[in-house]
């Protein structure tokens, strides 16, 4: 990926944690990037129509509840949050997709996304998708985040 | 006067957000219906009284946009205005919502100012 792609690409995965659920991601180098504990969720998202691909976002579990209460604007100890914790993740993936497509590619195109869907990972699987070729590292209040999209030509 | 007001969005989360958002806009709401899919939706809409409808596009067993098309062939339901609420940014696509009778598009995410300036457009003042 080139740096204009990248940058556009860290843009929209900001502004719509900022936007969305209140919370500050920042960029970070993937040869400093650690895990935080051994579980994490993994949300996938495909796309086809224009273009096809997959987008993979992959959060701490221990961050899907905070980013439930904050979407939300709930207390984080509010019965709906742990009920509501993958689906909250589902909407972010589902967002970020949306605004990547038009970002990236042409507001004139049509896609058609999938019904989002998350399942559990552990830290090596961590490890594997943060090698992968078009993979980028994030810090988002203190949280260890990948994401990753992947577009065929 | 107060609106009811029916959720097809097969997100819980999405769901709560649209009807803590439409209070914080200060739209004056009777009540919510909640549908987790187009189908679960039309069987709402042919049994109460919805005055207006925000709809995802993306859903399983039935999606907004096939909603929308059996609404339009449906004499009464075709009245209702729809809002579709939805992460896809085309502006084909918009298009060809508003064509098939969609009454506005609302991107997400958004915010109660948003909410509030197209419930004023589709329902007036």
């Amino acid at each position: 990926m080139d740096a204009e792609r990248i940058e556009l690409i860290e843009n929209v995965f900001c502004d719509v944690f900022e936007n969305l659920a209140f919370m500050f991601g920042e960029p970070i180098s993937k040869d400093v990037f650690e895990a935080n504990g051994n579980e994490h969720t993994h949300a996938h998202i495909s796309f086809e129509g224009a273009r096809t691909g997959d987008v993979v976002l992959i959060v701490p579990d221990d961050m899907c509840p905070e980013i439930a209460a904050n979407v939300l604007g709930v207390d984080p100890d509010d019965e709906q949050v742990d009920e509501l914790a993958g689906d909250a993740l589902k909407e972010m993936i589902n967002i970020i997709c949306g605004r990547l497509l038009t970002d990236l590619e042409s507001k004139d195109l049509v896609f058609d996304l999938s019904v989002p869907e998350i399942k559990n990972i552990n830290s090596e699987e961590w490890s594997v998708w943060l090698k992968k070729e078009g993979s980028l590292g994030f810090i988002v209040d203190e949280y260890s985040v990948i994401l990753y999209l992947h577009m065929e030509d | 006067m107060a609106y009811n007001i029916l959720v097809v969005d097969d997100s819980a989360v999405v769901r709560a957000v649209i009807k803590k958002t439409l209070t914080l806009a200060g739209i004056d709401v009777g009540q919510i219906f909640n549908a987790e899919n187009g189908q679960v939706g039309l069987d709402i809409a042919a049994t109460e009284w919805i005055d207006l409808i925000f709809a995802d596009i993306n859903m399983p067993i039935m999606g907004g946009i096939e909603m929308v098309e059996r609404m339009s062939e449906e004499g009464l339901l075709s009245t209702i205005p729809i809002i579709i609420v939805s992460t896809e940014g085309s502006a084909t696509r918009i298009a060809e919502l508003k064509k098939k009778g969609v009454a506005a598009y609302v991107r997400k995410p958004f915010t109660p100012e948003s909410i509030r300036e197209v419930v004023t457009q589709v329902m007036g003042d």
